[in-house]
């Protein structure tokens, strides 16, 4: 009894190989596979939602040529808003009006880190669609909404793919951040090898965030490919 | 030119007040475009010929004035009904180039909903009249040489067959031999299509050698004048239009007019089966040193009139000079170029092989000083 207390109080230190291959650390229950897919589901969350907002509100002010000081403004401010301390900033809101530590003040803080990216890209890649071809297509009797959704959308659509991937990307860099807040997720390995000075674990766990968002990128790349018409892909290949 | 035509585009007082702006682009323009002819809007920068071109499908709203197109008020119509019935063709170009070259040209036929047969029986006939090959079809925009894709861009704006069709400045972006070529390709476009063209362009010479009537504009959007190339030529309407058109005035008209403008003239030329004194009778009327021979409307050659002997038949006389010949379709500046480097002076029309009579200098005098009576433009 005293034995486990003790071995409980102090775990021994594992080595990275086995903190990386143990199927018993990854198929337990709350081991490495379930806190994978929980941060999974909230980044897929935080991209989702900020895609959502970010794409057509910005394709629609763009195509108007309305709100382009608001993007200058954003540009500057989303370098300079620090995530965790708005996460940290939004944890007693959060207690205060029910709704636990999280995972609302990180999903925030997330959102406000992805959602100017892809705006701010989205937004300039439909400015930026050649204006022959625009005014082409408005004079030829494309309505307003064929002209954004199937020619300047269609141009910027390689653009606004690399802008969702790169800000899914620095979600899952920074949703470590998290674990910091009273929450789970990939960096809690990181945290309790901080706490249990288990370099093994701060390693591993930094190993796993890197995996996981370079594998991610991997991922988008192949549904772009998948997603977008051979004719847009090729305008990107051949840019690059 | 024929004097009764039927109007296809009317402009009434168009005037457009950009928002800023302390003169209008357009002031009050009155403009009667002709069905079935091509008008050229030309003038210097800021002459407002890119705003009246936009004003007429709309892509600029006109401050104030009435547009008619085939007789129904352009401003009263959805303009994106309106712009599906207007051929548009811009310098840039604009073909889509997420697109293929099909899926470009296919895209007004798409949007008014015809069936795929249709557009694939369409796409491919248009292919074929714009003169490029059908394997480009699957191709893409950024595939095609700049002569290429301006040919697609034709094509994409004759698609659904509108009556009209608006250029701006369609061969400005291409090198000088292209746009030659892409001119002479839209002439010979215009004799199967018949469409209604207006045409924007800062090329004086491009506009006297496409259009049937120039619109010559001033800074602010004023008409200085309205003309057919020959009329403005001969008969500039003030010194604006004088130095506008430039000082070689009369070397562009002879440019602009061919062998075929001038009426028939027979000069010193008889048939091989006449008699020697019938010859020399001919080239005494016509002061002439030498005699034609022709023969069933081939022409033979120049005979020396010493060398014309009573003795014998005209086709026995040397024929030594070669003739100085012009086709039907050249030009009268060509005409003048090849008499001038001719001993006889003279210069012998051939008409497809057959001897079409011969032109001479006092021809050519003759047709300049009446005008677009004998030189059609």
């Amino acid at each position: 009894m005293d034995v486990t207390l003790a071995q409980a109080a102090l775990p021994r230190e594992i080595s990275l190989s086995e903190f990386l291959f143990s199927a018993e650390l990854w198929t337990r229950d709350d081991g490495i596979l379930d806190t994978l897919v929980d941060t999974a589901v909230l980044c897929g969350a935080v991209v989702l939602a900020a895609t959502l907002v970010a794409v057509p509100l910005a394709a629609y002010l763009a195509h108007h040529g309305r709100g382009e000081i608001a993007v200058t403004w954003m540009v500057t401010l989303s370098r300079a808003v620090p995530t965790l301390a708005v996460a940290a900033l939004l944890v007693p809101v959060s207690l205060r009006i029910g709704l636990g530590f999280e995972p609302w003040p990180i999903f925030i803080a997330l959102l406000l880190l992805a959602l100017p990216q892809i705006y701010i890209n989205t937004y300039a890649a439909i400015r930026g669609a050649d204006r022959g071809v625009v005014g082409a297509a408005r004079g030829m009797g494309l309505t307003e909404s064929a002209v954004l959704w199937r020619v300047e959308a269609a141009l910027a659509g390689a653009v606004i793919m690399t802008s969702i991937r790169v800000a899914a990307v620095q979600v899952i860099a920074t949703e470590p951040l998290r674990a910091f807040l009273g929450g789970d997720g990939l960096g809690r390995y990181v945290r309790d090898g901080l706490g249990q000075n288990s370099p093994s674990q701060i390693v591993g766990g930094t190993i796993l965030i890197g995996l996981f968002a370079a594998s991610t990128a991997l991922a988008f790349r192949g549904a772009e490919r998948l997603a977008l018409p051979r004719g847009v892909t090729r305008l990107s290949s051949n840019a690059t | 030119m024929e004097e009764s035509y039927t109007t296809a585009i009317r402009l009434h007082g168009v005037t457009k007040q950009f928002d800023g702006a302390s003169a209008p682009a357009v002031d009050a323009l009155d403009l009667e475009v002709p069905a079935g002819s091509i008008v050229a809007l030309i003038g210097p920068s800021g002459c407002g010929k890119t705003t009246t071109l936009r004003m007429i499908n709309r892509l600029i709203e006109p401050t104030s004035g009435r547009i008619e197109i085939n007789g129904v008020d352009a401003l009263e119509q959805p303009a994106v009904e309106l712009r599906r019935d207007i051929g548009y063709v811009i310098q840039q170009v604009g073909l889509f180039p997420h697109r293929t070259i099909a899926q470009n040209i296919a895209t007004v036929p798409r949007t008014l909903g015809w069936d795929n047969d249709r557009i694939r029986e369409r796409t491919a006939g248009l292919v074929e009249l714009v003169g490029l090959d059908h394997a480009m079809l699957d191709r893409y925009p950024d595939e095609l040489s700049g002569g290429q894709q301006q040919r697609v861009g034709v094509a994409r704006a004759l698609a659904a067959d509108p009556p009209v069709l608006l250029m701006d400045e369609p061969f400005g972006a291409v090198d000088p031999i292209v746009r030659g070529s892409l001119q002479n390709e839209l002439m010979d476009l215009q004799q199967q299509v018949h469409k209604t063209i207006v045409l924007v362009t800062h090329d004086i010479d491009e506009a006297l050698k496409l259009a049937d009537r120039i619109a010559l504009m001033n800074v602010g959007g004023v008409l200085e004048q309205f003309a057919s190339p020959d009329e403005l030529l001969r008969d500039p309407a003030n010194e604006f239009v004088e130095r506008f058109v430039g000082e070689d005035r009369v070397m562009k008209r002879l440019q602009l007019a061919t062998v075929a403008d001038l009426p028939f003239h027979q000069g010193p030329v008889v048939a091989a089966s006449a008699t020697p004194v019938e010859a020399r009778e001919v080239m005494r009327a016509s002061g002439s040193a030498w005699v034609g021979l022709t023969d069933r409307g081939a022409f033979l050659g120049w005979v020396h009139g010493p060398d014309v002997h009573d003795d014998g038949p005209l086709t026995d006389a040397p024929r030594s000079l070669p003739a100085a010949q012009v086709g039907r379709d050249s030009t009268l500046r060509r005409a003048m170029e090849i008499i001038m480097t001719s001993r006889t002076s003279v210069a012998v029309v051939d008409d497809g092989g057959r001897f079409g009579g011969v032109i001479t200098l006092e021809q050519i005098r003759a047709g300049l000083d009446q005008g677009p009576e004998v030189i059609a433009a």
